[in-house]
């Protein structure tokens, strides 16, 4: 039988992993994606106190998160616009000169994986004569 | 014809007929296939199959339904909470997030609230779709990126996240042996919701408001205050209404000497309170049978009054699976008891818009 403690490790876990990727993730958006998942834990923890205790209350509490994270969203968005303006990035990591005096600057040690760019084959050009009688060439199409 | 259709071994060989000319007609062979019929077929014979397992091996869907609909949903929104998490690309985040909703809503609706997943589905499809656009507005980068490709600090930050997990579902471990035991009435202590009515209570509830159908079917009066009479000595019956008996005297000799301590800590229990309310309100009830079926038996029964307590007693007899009436009762308690925090929730809505657009707006002059 499903009790509420199943609902709150749900709730939990969505809260825990909400959390872990608002700490590390470095791009704004899914930054703001993150925070609303910790949001969605909350709501299912109230909801399900709320069913535990037969009243409505805890769906009053979740109508109002969601309120607030309207809010949050449209100023998060808002400044994230701001942000991208000045810096023409999403990184967060680009704004760490913000940080307090004394504080070590993060440095990103491993480099980035180059992509090597896929070589496209070349085809031959059709309906032209190959050249006749230049043995170095015809040897290199073998 | 529809006792030959309810014999099981009937329905078993129909079933396995059907099946199997579903699946001849589906297998791939050059002649005589046929997709559109084989399914039907198939279809047909799932149908009757599980016809057969339900009225044979009796009804396991009661318990499996809730069940199963809670594992798929709560792993829905698990996987793709962590997809999120872990996704290089801001806009498969946005889709997995779109499937985390989706799931919880799920999870919403198991717990009684079909009001907050439709506003919750509907506010964050905007949501995400505003998501996407800024993707595919600002996120231009071709090739691995600072943004996307790189974490801050990947292995503290996880340690942390799954360390709050630990601590929560550790306090929750802590709290367990208290789940686990039960009261008299073999229900669990933590069962969702708080258990007052008994599947016998709901199923006599139910009993009585027949009854009280039948009382409104007919016309006449005497005829009327004798079923209203029958409906009222059931109901008293299983609340244990009259006197000292029944079930009213167990309830309150359990709530008795938890409520009157006050250095008892479960006279806090929100659980407990919840119970004396709901005691309160089939008192109530059943006060209002009994003075229903004075009225009927002075000749006074009105038909409207019998009405509005058929409809009571639906709401008893539903009481405890789900709160009837979701909307209209979110809406009076809205409006009620929460209508500062309404005020304030639309305040900081106003805020937050004036915010926005103060820190998104181009200020004359700036060209970047």
């Amino acid at each position: 039988m499903i009790s509420l403690n199943h609902f709150l490790a749900v709730g939990a876990v969505l809260f825990g992993l909400g959390l872990a990727g608002f700490l590390t993730r470095r791009n704004l958006i899914t930054l703001f994606l993150c925070a609303e998942l910790m949001l969605q834990g909350v709501v299912l923890n109230f909801l399900a106190f709320g069913r535990m205790h037969g009243s409505l209350n805890g769906q009053v509490f979740g109508l109002f998160i969601i309120t607030v994270a309207a809010c949050e969203a449209g100023l998060g968005l808002a400044l994230f616009l701001m942000l991208y303006r000045r810096g023409r990035s999403l990184d967060s990591g680009i704004w760490q000169t913000l940080r307090e005096q004394g504080v070590p600057a993060a440095v990103d040690s491993e480099a980035l994986p180059t992509v090597v760019a896929e070589v496209h084959p070349v085809l031959t050009v059709a309906g032209r004569k190959p050249g006749v009688g230049t043995p170095a060439e015809g040897a290199s199409r073998v | 014809m529809p006792t030959e259709l309810s014999d099981p071994k009937l329905q078993l060989a129909f079933a396995l007929a059907l099946g199997a000319l579903g699946a001849y007609l589906l297998l791939p062979k050059p002649k005589s296939r046929s997709v559109a019929l084989g399914t039907f077929a198939l279809v047909a014979a799932l149908a009757i199959l599980g016809i057969f397992v339900t009225q044979s091996f009796g009804q396991p869907i009661g318990e499996l339904v809730p069940d199963v609909l809670f594992w798929l949903f709560s792993t829905g929104a698990v996987g793709f909470g962590a997809l999120l998490v872990t996704q290089r690309n801001p806009a498969r985040g946005a889709i997995a997030f779109a499937f985390v909703i989706l799931s919880s809503c799920g999870l919403f609706l198991l717990l009684a609230a079909p009001f907050l997943m439709a506003a919750t589905i509907i506010i964050y499809a905007g949501a995400i779709i505003v998501t996407f656009l800024f993707v595919l507005m600002l996120s231009n980068v071709k090739g691995p990126s600072n943004e996307n490709d790189r974490s801050r600090e990947p292995l503290l930050g996880s340690l942390a996240g799954f360390a709050f997990i630990g601590l929560i579902l550790f306090a929750l471990l802590q709290s367990q042996p208290a789940v686990a035991s039960t009261d008299e009435s073999g229900e669990a202590e933590f069962a969702l919701p708080a258990p007052l009515l008994t599947k016998d209570d709901r199923v006599a509830l139910r009993d009585v408001r027949t009854d009280l159908d039948a009382a409104l079917a007919t016309d006449d009066a005497k005829s009327v205050g004798e079923k209203a009479k029958s409906a009222h000595d059931k109901l008293a019956e299983t609340i244990g209404g009259d006197g000292v008996t029944g079930r009213r005297k167990t309830v309150l000799e359990r709530l008795r000497p938890l409520l009157g301590d006050s250095k008892n800590p479960s006279t806090h229990d929100p659980r407990l309170l919840a119970f004396a309310k709901q005691t309160l309100q089939l008192q109530r009830a059943n006060d209002d049978v009994e003075v229903k079926y004075l009225m009927a038996d002075a000749g006074r029964a009105d038909k409207a009054s019998l009405q509005k307590l058929r409809d009571e007693v639906t709401v008893y007899s539903g009481n405890g699976q789900l709160p009837a009436r979701n909307v209209g009762n979110i809406g009076l308690l809205l409006y009620s008891e929460h209508l500062l925090a309404v005020e304030m929730a639309g305040t900081l809505l106003l805020v937050a818009t004036i915010g926005a657009v103060a820190i998104a707006g181009r200020k004359k002059g700036d060209n970047s």
